[in-house]
């Protein structure tokens, strides 16, 4: 008996999928929605862990959380230097001759989403009442909320409250509605940057309804009052539709700040006196892997790219200045800006062994022994390999994007001075013999690795003896973040992305009383600097303000606390049939909504 | 002896290694594992707050205290909340794995058909130039990294710079059509990457096979080669093929698409194991270990009962 019959069915199931095949492929191209439906594909390189404002602590869920939920402020879509403006708010607010109450009022006929959450399911309107409570749920311990620390001790009572056992029917003095759409916000000293915390994803209006309702799965159901509402979401991507409630505002070019000078050539003039949002449908791909976000662009299946540091060579016919190649220029829209925060290395100044020591000669050579690894690090050299010679570097703490920078201050800090730094150690009686056991941690991935090579290639080049420079590695990010808090590790690699454009928020990353656990890694305790950082917390932006802060910047690179820094320059591609002016810094998430797409340039395409 | 009494005397010898498995995870997850509680915290927090997190995910509890929780949550299938999104565990995997079979399934079936497939020829013409061209192309296949592979045919195959037939990410599967759309790429990176282990490993098996005598004698008796190769050898050696088949189906669902489910946006359950790797969050990771563990069990009775079906010797033991 022959048994190869099976065979002949094998023909069939590949002549089967073989058609299949050719019905299903063809030229590429995503599944269409409905006609004239205004769509558009963004993609960030990374995915929210939650959509719970109060936990929207990365950059990726504060992108997503401001367009599903309104904030009282929000950044300006294109003013730059960046720029506040009332969302939710009906205006800017009314503050107190002694800068400590804020009243806020907010704009009537506002409504929550429609969502089983509500009796009947019909979303209500948004009151005075619901911003209480949102700000309430941060200093609440069931939340685990990330936000809380914008506001801990700086409003009246809530501190308080939350030490009474956080119970939601007790009133906070200084957190109030005085009526459905009237807020009073009482702070316990000035705090000139509240309007900033107010357009944070964490500053979020939520409903009580819905997060009672949803209990912890109300992480991955928003309900909102923002432009858009969530369709979808899951490891890959999120697809949000238009809110069709959403408040009718017309967009006006100069209130949002337009400059023509910069600005024109986007179709942005088109937007003008149209509602936003523009979009029917927004998806949002989370693509980590650099490779595949830019196959996916260049493939079509996304329409915005951050451009992957590999492909710069490809992509720019210049550095100085940055100018796109041309058939990239004439293909996509072109953008290029500079992050809103720096990549650094601290010293942990409460290790003896290269920060404060109870001998004062041993604190003055741990002191020298810093300032020679500063003047031993090569900036030029980490920009050209890491950041293709397009970051900008910059001294100390105040970053470029800052309005506080000093374009011309503290150049010496990041000069690159191999004799200096020789000559530093041998005055100050370090010898191959006696140098400490420099540890530098990073979280383990193949970048940092390289970085940490280059780190030690430099101080081999000052001297340093190889086996004396280790690397500290950490499975997690998580774990690398509880090391330091720890005061584990000697050096510690990482970045600040601002909150907010005021450098007061980098300035608080050395306030003495920040020490870790909390945001000041490096442990730096001086006198003077929170003298100065209390003098200038009070301070509305002024000149005198600046001149502290620059000051306190001066501190801080005399102590040759950090090794600082470098502030990335992102690029931008995006589909030339997409009006818009993206932006990775302040507004954020914030511009999706004013994001267009030209229906002639599709229907011509 | 009867099969139901076969079953159930399986089962039961699966759980010893049931608890010894997720005993040993649970262990390494909660004193050398992630710790989620620094990526909960904002960016300034206070010892207090440490401690409240720590509180809030139970990370003060005795361990055995916790351990026993979680072999009720697992008994009972009352998985908790993922710590990281909030979405209910159960309804997480439940959405997830149905996603990785579908995507690894044709993957894996053409990989194994196709190795079987050349490593028959192979070693039916062992020594021979086919054999070698075989066994070169395996090894060139073996040492060439998946993720090259990916980028290779995604850049081939889905964009402009090849001839863009296919999505370069994308799960919006609404029928076959749109499934061969979204698969056909993953699959034939997953063919391309398995194919010269699974050929390599087949040829041994069945070259060894050929040389047994009822080989020798079937082709005394004049059988034709294809019925030697399909009904003599690979029968005969299909106990080694099922047993690398069988025990293949947990690391393909959990660990083997998650290159795939990285690069292609599909949104399955390897990735979302990834992220709880990388982000700590032990309630997802409890939950896919301890269903691991399950899925090893079930499928080591059903190699079992097929090793009967397949080998008559087996039943009689």
């Amino acid at each position: 008996m022959r048994r190869l019959a099976p065979l002949q069915y094998w023909n069939g199931v590949v002549l089967l999928g073989a058609c299949a095949l050719l019905l299903a492929c063809g030229p590429n191209s995503p599944p269409a929605g409905p006609p004239g439906e205004r769509s558009y594909v963004h993609s960030l390189d990374g995915a929210p862990g939650s959509l719970d404002p109060a936990r929207a602590g990365t950059l990726y869920a504060n992108f997503l959380v401001v367009n599903l939920y309104d904030t009282l402020y929000r950044y300006r879509y294109l003013a730059r230097p960046y720029a506040l403006a009332p969302n939710l708010a009906e205006g800017m607010p009314e503050v107190s001759p002694d800068g400590l109450s804020y009243t806020i009022r907010i704009k009537h006929g506002v409504r929550f989403i429609d969502d089983p959450a509500f009796p009947g399911g019909s979303g209500r309107e948004v009151t005075a009442e619901d911003f209480v409570y949102s700000i309430k749920r941060h200093f609440d311990p069931a939340t685990m909320t990330q936000g809380a620390w914008l506001w801990q001790g700086r409003i009246v009572g809530l501190d308080e409250w939350k030490a009474a056992g956080a119970d939601y029917a007790r009133p906070v003095p200084g957190l109030q509605a005085l009526d459905d759409h009237t807020i009073r916000i009482v702070l316990t000293r000035e705090f000139p940057q509240l309007l900033h915390t107010l357009a944070q994803g964490f500053a979020a209006v939520v409903p009580r309804e819905a997060v009672d309702h949803y209990g912890p799965a109300f992480s991955n159901h928003p309900v909102g009052s923002g432009p858009f509402r969530l369709r979808s979401i899951d490891s890959a991507r999120a697809v949000m539709v238009r809110n069709p409630d959403f408040r009718r505002e017309p967009f006006e070019l100069a209130t949002e700040g337009f400059d023509p000078a910069s600005q024109s050539g986007l179709g942005l003039e088109t937007l003008e006196g149209r509602s936003p949002p523009f979009l029917d449908r927004l998806q949002v791909e989370f693509i980590g892997e650099d490779a595949a976000r830019w196959n996916a662009f260049l493939s079509g299946d996304i329409q915005f790219t951050k451009v992957p540091a590999t492909q710069f060579d490809q992509v720019l016919a210049s550095r100085h200045p940055v100018v796109p190649a041309a058939e990239f220029a004439e293909a996509f829209g072109f953008g290029a800006s500079l992050e809103s925060g720096f990549v650094y290395t601290h010293f942990n100044l409460a290790d003896p062994r290269v920060g404060y020591h109870p001998e004062p000669t041993r604190e003055e050579r741990n002191r020298a022994l810093r300032c020679a690894i500063v003047k031993a690090f090569d900036w030029q050299r980490r920009n050209q390999i890491f950041y293709y010679g397009i970051g900008q570097v910059f001294p100390g703490i105040i970053p470029p994007v800052a309005p506080e920078f000093d374009a011309a201050g503290g150049q010496e800090y990041i000069r690159y001075d191999l004799a200096t730094a020789r000559q530093l150690l041998r005055d100050h009686g370090w010898t191959p013999d006696n140098l400490p056991v420099l540890e530098y941690g990073f979280p383990a991935n193949v970048t940092e690795r390289q970085m940490f090579e280059q780190f030690r290639a430099f101080m081999e080049e000052l001297g340093w003896p190889r086996d004396k420079v280790k690397p500290l590695t950490y499975a997690t990010y998580g774990d690398y973040a509880r090391a330091y808090a720890r005061r584990e590790i000697m050096l510690i690699t990482s970045s600040w992305n601002m909150d907010y454009p005021d450098a007061e928020n980098t300035m608080q990353l050395f306030f003495g009383p920040n020490a870790s656990p909390g945001s000041n890694s490096s442990n730096y305790n001086n006198a003077e600097y929170d003298r100065l950082y209390r003098l200038a917390a009070g301070m509305l932006p002024s000149e005198e303000r600046t001149r502290l802060y620059r000051r306190m910047n001066q501190l801080v690179m005399s102590d040759c606390a950090t090794i600082s820094g470098i502030a990335r320059t992102l690029l931008f591609l995006w589909d030339r049939d997409l009006v818009m002016l993206p932006d990775r810094a302040f507004v954020g998430g914030y511009f999706l909504r004013f994001v267009d797409v030209r229906t002639a340039g599709r229907e011509e395409g | 002896m009867k099969v139901p009494g076969y079953i159930m005397r399986k089962l039961l010898a699966g759980i010893p290694l049931i608890l010894g498995v997720t005993f040993v995870s649970f262990l390494l997850m909660v004193y050398f594992g992630p710790d989620k509680t620094y990526e909960l915290l904002g960016k300034n927090p206070t010892t207090g707050q440490i401690e409240e997190v720590r509180r809030q995910l139970g990370y003060d509890r005795p361990f055995l205290q916790r351990y026993v929780a979680y072999l009720h949550e697992l008994a009972t299938l009352d998985l908790g909340h993922s710590e990281s999104s909030g979405e209910p565990v159960t309804g997480l995997i439940a959405r997830t794995l149905p996603i990785s079979l579908a995507l690894v399934l044709p993957g894996f079936v053409l990989g194994n058909a196709l190795g079987v497939l050349l490593g028959l020829l192979a070693a039916w013409w062992r020594g021979g130039w086919l054999d070698r061209l075989v066994m070169g192309a395996s090894v060139i296949g073996m040492s060439v990294s998946f993720l090259v592979i990916i980028i290779l045919l995604q850049w081939l195959l889905c964009t402009p710079w090849g001839v863009n037939w296919f999505p370069a990410r994308g799960w919006a599967v609404s029928g076959f059509t749109s499934y061969l759309w979204y698969v056909t790429v993953p699959s034939l990176a997953l063919i391309l990457v398995t194919l010269g282990y699974n050929t390599r490993f087949y040829r041994a098996v069945l070259a060894e096979e050929l040389g047994r005598d009822h080989v020798r004698t079937a082709e005394s008796f004049g059988a034709t080669p294809g019925r030697v190769l399909f009904g003599h050898v690979l029968r005969n050696a299909l106990i080694p093929i099922l047993t690398r088949l069988m025990f293949s189906i947990p690391l393909i669902v959990i660990s083997g698409s998650l290159l795939l489910e990285s690069y292609f946006g599909i949104p399955g359950i390897g990735k979302a194991t990834f992220e709880a790797i990388t982000s700590g969050d032990q309630t997802v990771l409890k939950a896919v270990v301890g269903l691991t563990a399950v899925m090893f069990v079930l499928l080591q009775l059903l190699a079992d009962i097929c090793y009967r079906l397949a080998d008559p010797r087996v039943a009689a033991l």
